[in-house]
C-alpha cells in the first residue's frame, strides 16, 4: 500500500468517526431534551395545580350556632371577646388562620369552650395573630384572614366566619384565599352591610394586627420553651387568667377549671 | 480497573438517581411545604422563593431520570455536583447563622424548634451524595446505560475503536 493510499484511507476513517460522533452527540442531546421537557411540563402542571388549589373555590360555611347570641363576639381593638364579663376565667387564645395546629386545636376544643362560655364560666379573648403572614404564596393570607374576621366581628358574625376559615383552612405555602373569597364568605355567613366588603378590601385592621403581633412576639410571658432552653412565641398559645396553658395536654381545659380560684 | 470498580460505577449512578428522584418526587408532591422549606433558608428575596421552590424539584427529577437511564452521565454528574454544592452550602449557612430549620432535603422542611435541627447529619448525607456524583464525573461509564448503548462516553465523546489503521 502506498503512503498516499494510506493517508486517504485514514482521512476517510477519521471523517466517518467524526460523523458518527456528531450523530451520537445529537442523539444524546435529543433524548436528554425530551426527558427534561417531559419532567418540566408534568412537574409544572402538578406544582401549579397544588399551590393554586384554593383558586375559584367557595369557602364552605361552618355555622354551628352553639353560642348564645349575646356571646357572638365583640371587637375590642384587634381582639374579639366572647362571653360574660363576670366569668371567673378569662382565656386568651392566640391563633393564626394559616396554622394547622391552631385549626386542630380549635376543632378539638371549640365545643367545650363554647359550652362553658354559654354557662358563664369562660370569657374568651380571640387574638388573631398574623404570625404566618409570609407562610402563604403569595404572602398575606394570614393577615387578610385576620382582618376579615375583625370586619366580620364588626358585622356581628365573627364566630361562623372564624369557624369556616379554620375548617376550610388552606394549605401552608399555597395561595390561601383572596379578599374576594373572604368577602363572599362574609356574604354567605349572612353579612349584608356593604361596609364589610370595604373593610376586607382596604385591609382596615392590617397595620394594627401587625403592630399587635410585634408586641405579642416580644412579650416574654407568652414565650414557650423551644427545646434549646430559650422561649419563643408560637401558635396556638392559650393563657388562662394570665397563666400559660399547655394545650398539648389532652385535658388542659380540666386543669384550667380545677385551678379556678 | 477490576470488577469492583464496575460495580461501584453502577451503584453510584443508580444510587444517586434514586436519591434525586425520591427527593424530587417528595418535594413536588407538596409544593406548599417546599415553598416554606426554601423560604426558611432565608437566603432568597421573596420574589425568588417560589421560582426556586418550583425549579429545584424539577432539576432533581430531570437529573435523576437522566442518571437512571444513564444518558450524558458525565455532564449530568457535573450538574449534580453543582446542585449538591449549592444545597450543602444552604444548610451550612443556616447552621452558621443559627437558624432553626429542617433542610427539607427529602420533603418536609421549614422552621423547626431549636433543639430539633440535624445539621451535621444533613451535611454528612450530602457529602456522601457528593462523593457518588464525583465518582461519576471521573468514571461516567457503567453497564445498563444509554451511553453504553450509544457507544459514547458521557458528554458524547466517541470511543475511537474504529481507528484501526
Amino acid at each position: 500500500m502506498s503512503s498516499t493510499d494510506r493517508d486517504r484511507r485514514g482521512a476517510a476513517v477519521l471523517a466517518a468517526a467524526q460523523r458518527e460522533r456528531r450523530r451520537r452527540r445529537l442523539l444524546t442531546g435529543a433524548i436528554a431534551v425530551a426527558v427534561v421537557a417531559a419532567v418540566v411540563v408534568v412537574g409544572l402542571l402538578a406544582t401549579d395545580a397544588s399551590k393554586n388549589e384554593t383558586e375559584g373555590q367557595t369557602i364552605r360555611v361552618v355555622d354551628r350556632a352553639r353560642l348564645l347570641p349575646e356571646h357572638a363576639g365583640a371587637r375590642d381593638g384587634v381582639v374579639v371577646v366572647s362571653g360574660s364579663p363576670t366569668a371567673k376565667i378569662t382565656l386568651d387564645v392566640y391563633a393564626d388562620f394559616l396554622c394547622p395546629v391552631c385549626a386542630k386545636f380549635h376543632e378539638s376544643s371549640a365545643d367545650r369552650i363554647d359550652q362553658l362560655t354559654n354557662e358563664g364560666v369562660l370569657r374568651v379573648r380571640y387574638h388573631m395573630v398574623p404570625l404566618l403572614e409570609h407562610g402563604s404564596d403569595p404572602p398575606g393570607y394570614s393577615v387578610d384572614a385576620a382582618n376579615a374576621s375583625l370586619c366580620a366581628a364588626d358585622a356581628g358574625r365573627f364566630v361562623p366566619f372564624h369557624d369556616s376559615l379554620l375548617a376550610g383552612q388552606p394549605r401552608e405555602g399555597g395561595r390561601g384565599y383572596d379578599k374576594g373569597q373572604l368577602t363572599t364568605l362574609g356574604r354567605d355567613v349572612g353579612i349584608t352591610a356593604p361596609a364589610f366588603a370595604e373593610c376586607v378590601q382596604s385591609g382596615r385592621y392590617d397595620q394594627r394586627l401587625r403592630d399587635e403581633l410585634a408586641r405579642t412576639v416580644a412579650n416574654p410571658a407568652l414565650g414557650q420553651p423551644d427545646g434549646s432552653g430559650r422561649t419563643r412565641f408560637g401558635t396556638p398559645t392559650v393563657v388562662a387568667n394570665g397563666t400559660l396553658v399547655r394545650t398539648t395536654d389532652a385535658d388542659w381545659l380540666a386543669g384550667v377549671l380545677s385551678a379556678r380560684p | 480497573m477490576g470488577r469492583l470498580a464496575a460495580v461501584i460505577d453502577l451503584v453510584a449512578r443508580l444510587g444517586l438517581a434514586v436519591v434525586l428522584l425520591v427527593s424530587g418526587v417528595l418535594k413536588i408532591a407538596d409544593p406548599g411545604q417546599t415553598y416554606l422549606a426554601v423560604r426558611a433558608y432565608d437566603v432568597l428575596p421573596d420574589a425568588l422563593v417560589r421560582p426556586a421552590a418550583t425549579v429545584l424539584p424539577l432539576a432533581e427529577l430531570a437529573l435523576g431520570a437522566l442518571l437512571l437511564i444513564g444518558l450524558g452521565t458525565r455532564v449530568v454528574a457535573v450538574l449534580s455536583v453543582l446542585l449538591l454544592v449549592v444545597l450543602t452550602a444552604g444548610v451550612a449557612q443556616a447552621w452558621a447563622r443559627g437558624l432553626s430549620i429542617d433542610c427539607g432535603c427529602f420533603g418536609g422542611g421549614g422552621e423547626v424548634a431549636a433543639g430539633q435541627t440535624e445539621y451535621p447529619l444533613e451535611i454528612a448525607r450530602d457529602l456522601v451524595f457528593l462523593a457518588m456524583a464525583g465518582w461519576l464525573v471521573a468514571r461516567p461509564r457503567s453497564r445498563l446505560s444509554v451511553d453504553g448503548v450509544l457507544g459514547a462516553r458521557a458528554g458524547g465523546e466517541v470511543v475511537r475503536k474504529g481507528a484501526d489503521w
